[in-house]
């Protein structure tokens, strides 16, 4: 039998484990959010939305997303 | 609606193209419920209203607040700035901004870049980067700054849009602390948009900035923590107002000493003096 294999990656500092492969569009989507409602960086840099499809994560990314909030 | 609370505009100012006639832009931060910031947005008349950007940690969510701000706009016709307020170099804050106008759909940004945890002094080194930048990259950007007259130069060689000097740190209520350096961009800099950002705390504050030439004052913790925010939003925009009536008007100047208003020549005296 085949063992899938994974990669982990850091969520917002938490280790996550997720197939090789996937992309951030597929993060964002297996996490429940909308892509509009979200902005993405992967170890500091800006993702653009239009970008995610083809943004394949790797073992050790540092993935953070960013919401709108109110401010001053 | 207030019905008083719709910005005259017959004084308008511009900025990026656009028509404003309120100079009372208002920050979102605080209020103690999404009605109370509804109700202060209606209230101020403003027509900018700033916005930010936070990590979205597991149980995230902001209870309502930007929704309601969205929805307070749409009625007002009015526009979102967003910050890159938390930021410490010129690389995050230019990170953020692109995320902030992938998220908000607009070019219009407040840069923020931290030099001091303490004061939360802007970085102008970095500051001045991250707005070369950011320019070039087609943002409109309203930098928040020190007083600083050679900073600020750099800015807007750099093409900021408008300055947003210090009034003073942000959220600590104290006025205008340099006056002085305050007056001295307003003469040195007379074609920018000044605006003074961070550190008002009374109404007196801002007429005491519109008075002085800005065209037009930035503030949030003076109207979240007011007891009645809703009330402190009106008492600004009338201080603003009056501001800047006063400075259209021509504030007498200071003298050292006294000028009687009333005229003495040819009056009588009831002590000494021909009868």
């Amino acid at each position: 039998m085949n063992a899938t294999a994974t990669i982990t990656v850091l969520l917002d500092g938490t280790p996550r484990e997720l197939p090789e492969g996937t992309t951030l569009a597929v993060l964002v989507a297996e996490l429940g959010h909308a892509p509009g409602a979200v902005g993405t960086a992967v170890n500091g840099r800006f993702v653009a939305r239009a970008q995610r499809d083809e943004h394949r994560l790797a073992s050790g990314d540092a993935v953070l997303f960013f919401q709108a909030i109110v401010g001053g | 609606m207030h019905r008083d609370a719709l910005p005259h505009d017959d004084d308008p100012w511009q900025v990026d193209g656009v028509r404003l006639a309120s100079r009372f832009l208002l920050g979102t931060a605080g209020y103690p419920s999404p009605q109370v910031l509804r109700e202060a947005i209606a209230a101020s008349g403003t027509q900018v209203v700033t916005v930010g950007l936070k990590r979205q940690l597991a149980a995230g969510g902001d209870n309502g607040f930007v929704a309601i701000v969205r929805e307070a706009l749409a009625e007002r016709g009015a526009r979102l700035l967003p910050n890159t307020a938390g930021c410490r170099s010129a690389r995050e804050a230019i990170e953020l901004a692109m995320m902030a106008r992938e998220l908000y759909g607009t070019a219009w940004l407040k840069l923020e870049v931290v030099g001091d945890e303490h004061t939360l002094q802007p970085d102008p080194v970095e500051l001045v980067e991250a707005a070369r930048t950011l320019v070039r990259e087609g943002f409109v950007v309203w930098p928040y700054c020190t007083d600083d007259l050679v900073t600020c130069r750099r800015l807007l060689d750099a093409g900021c849009a408008v300055l947003m000097p210090w009034g003073a740190p942000i959220g600590s209520g104290q006025g205008l602390l340099n006056p002085y350096a305050l007056r001295t961009l307003r003469e040195r800099l007379p074609d920018a948009t000044l605006i003074v950002d961070a550190g008002l705390g009374a109404p007196s504050h801002a007429a005491q900035a519109l008075e002085m030439g800005y065209d037009a004052v930035l503030l949030n913790s003076a109207v979240a923590q007011a007891r009645d925010p809703v009330r402190m939003a009106t008492a600004f925009r009338r201080a603003v107002e009056a501001g800047r009536g006063a400075w259209r008007a021509g504030v007498m100047a200071r003298q050292d000493f006294a000028v009687a208003s009333t005229p003495v020549a040819g009056h009588p005296f009831l002590i000494g003096g021909a009868p």
